[in-house]
């Protein structure tokens, strides 16, 4: 059996003294997507921030290429090749467009890598070469999603998790983002954890989907059987 | 007119005053959050440092400068790690650090009188009268607008063009994104403590030649930055800059129609004024 690149086992996270997820196993195999549905007040938010570092785990561990990272500093994290992107736009609303992904660069060592992960970013987004200048806050809902994605991969991650990408976006503009998703797996040869609401537009990009529910995992396993209307509704 | 003349001269003057302290603080401000009211006791720490180094111990001023800044910039650091940072770590709310910063106020202010003795002190240098045409200015007002200019280029070109300048700008507009892309706010804490603080110990002996320092000079410091970085609008270390020279222009023509013994409350009018009126300052981020 391969083994998962990000892994978590157990994981107990929340806010205060209260629990929002409640032992969860999550496993990401290297070059796949993995899709998490949920309910808003599921957990999905409070596992994804938890893996990241930037919510401490209660109990439990998460490993990234089998090194237990488990509560670590997200500065690290990201330094070791993990990428997120939280809810409602990850950006800089205040910079620049070309500011905001050379921030994203801010781990890179590399400054000759950094260029190259700048060229690919524009090459996927060109908008965003385009409006190089513009300050990012004055862009519209779906071209900070796509500058947020673009920050991400900036440092070439190899694990990229994303937070409700689709939150906030008018539908066509959805099926914009999930196909540059998609296209970011083939691209960047990373693997994407896709915490998801939006079920039509999020389940044809996924491997494999994990289904939360009041902090618990409801299903895990194949996206097919979830096609079903049926299936779903006793999920949700 | 000569008088309206030499009343904006004066204002510009203290006007680089306000927007260095301005800068100092709120460039500890915008980035932190922290309302760190003991940087006041600082300035005056500063300011006593560089007597006792220049006056006291005779060394030259450049010297005392130096020793005032490297113990601001101590003293900024160490106020960060041993108190605010405990702070945060424990998820305090905001009006926990205030508060915290007002004991420490009155702990480094007690400290500097039992330090220093609670005596004005003085350093006698050259304070020659210069015209131009009918304004008169002393040189210690030039080196307060040339230091402000100094400083306000250089900590613009490091914030734009350094990799840890621009670890402050990001950490300014968002601290979690800060965190998100892999920056050590930590560092850019202590970064930021450390450089706030040392700035404003060019200001704090710019006081001490010009009327000698004293025990309590902190708290006018604290208060004149904090009112340019509310004026300005926070997060905008420009609008700190524009907050401190539009109460220091307004202070001082002010006078022009006001009796001299108001002065003093010029800074709270316009302080009251733009809370009331534009609340998000002249400069405040664009925050969607």
């Amino acid at each position: 059996m391969t083994q998962p690149i990000l892994e978590t086992r157990g994981l107990v996270a929340g806010y205060g003294k209260k629990q929002a997820i409640h032992g969860i196993d999550l496993s990401l195999t290297k070059g796949e997507t993995l899709l998490v549905l949920g309910h808003n007040g599921a957990g999905k938010t409070t596992l994804m921030r938890a893996i990241f570092g930037l919510n401490a785990p209660m109990a439990g561990t998460v490993h990234y290429a089998t090194r237990d990272i488990t509560g670590r500093n997200p500065a690290i994290n990201v330094a070791e090749g993990i990428a997120f992107v939280p809810q409602g736009h990850g950006i800089f609303p205040s910079l620049t467009v070309r500011d905001n992904l050379e921030l994203g660069a801010f781990v890179e060592p590399s400054s000759e890598r950094a260029r190259k992960h700048l060229e690919d970013v524009y090459d996927m987004f060109p908008i965003l070469k385009d409006r190089a200048g513009q300050v990012a806050g004055t862009f519209s809902g779906g071209q900070k999603q796509m500058l947020a994605i673009g920050m991400a991969l900036m440092h070439g991650p190899s694990v990229l998790i994303l937070d409700e990408p689709s939150i906030g976006l008018a539908p066509n503009l959805v099926g914009r983002v999930m196909e540059s998703i998609a296209e970011i797996k083939a691209r960047f040869d990373a693997s994407i954890v896709i915490v998801e609401q939006n079920i039509k537009y999020s389940l044809p990009i996924a491997d494999r989907v994990m289904v939360l529910k009041t902090g618990g995992v409801v299903y895990a396993g194949d996206p097919e059987p979830l096609h079903d209307h049926a299936k779903l509704i006793e999920f949700f | 007119m000569d008088l309206f003349l030499q009343l904006l001269a004066n204002g510009l003057i203290n006007g680089s005053h306000y927007a260095l302290l301005g800068l100092g603080f709120g460039l500890i401000f915008s980035t932190t959050r922290i309302v760190h009211f003991a940087y006041g006791p600082i300035v005056t720490f500063a300011a006593y440092t560089a007597w006792l180094i220049s006056g006291s111990m005779g060394l030259p001023l450049i010297v005392g400068i130096a020793g005032a800044v490297l113990v601001a910039a101590l003293l900024g650091t160490g106020s960060y790690l041993t108190l605010y940072r405990a702070l945060e770590r424990n998820g305090a709310p905001p009006l926990i650090p205030l508060i915290a910063s007002l004991g420490l106020t009155i702990v480094l202010e007690n400290l500097v009188g039992v330090l220093f003795g609670t005596g004005v002190r003085t350093l006698d240098v050259d304070s020659s009268v210069h015209f131009l045409g009918p304004v008169f200015f002393t040189s210690i007002h030039v080196w307060q607008v040339v230091s402000f200019v100094v400083i306000a280029v250089a900590l613009g070109a490091f914030l734009r063009r350094t990799r840890y300048g621009r670890a402050i700008l990001a950490m300014t507009d968002d601290p979690e994104m800060a965190r998100v892309i892999g920056i050590d706010t930590l560092k850019v804490s202590i970064i930021v403590f450390a450089l706030g603080s040392a700035i404003s110990a060019v200001p704090a002996v710019m006081v001490l030649l010009k009327d000698g320092a004293s025990t309590h000079m902190g708290f006018a410091a604290v208060f004149m930055g904090f009112v340019a970085v509310i004026v300005g609008g926070v997060g905008s270390l420009r609008g700190a800059i524009a907050g401190g020279y539009l109460v220091g222009l307004v202070e001082s023509l002010g006078l022009w129609q006001i009796p001299t013994e108001w002065q003093g409350s010029i800074s709270f009018v316009v302080l009251f004024l733009m809370i009331m009126l534009r609340p998000q300052g002249l400069f405040s981020m664009a925050r969607k």
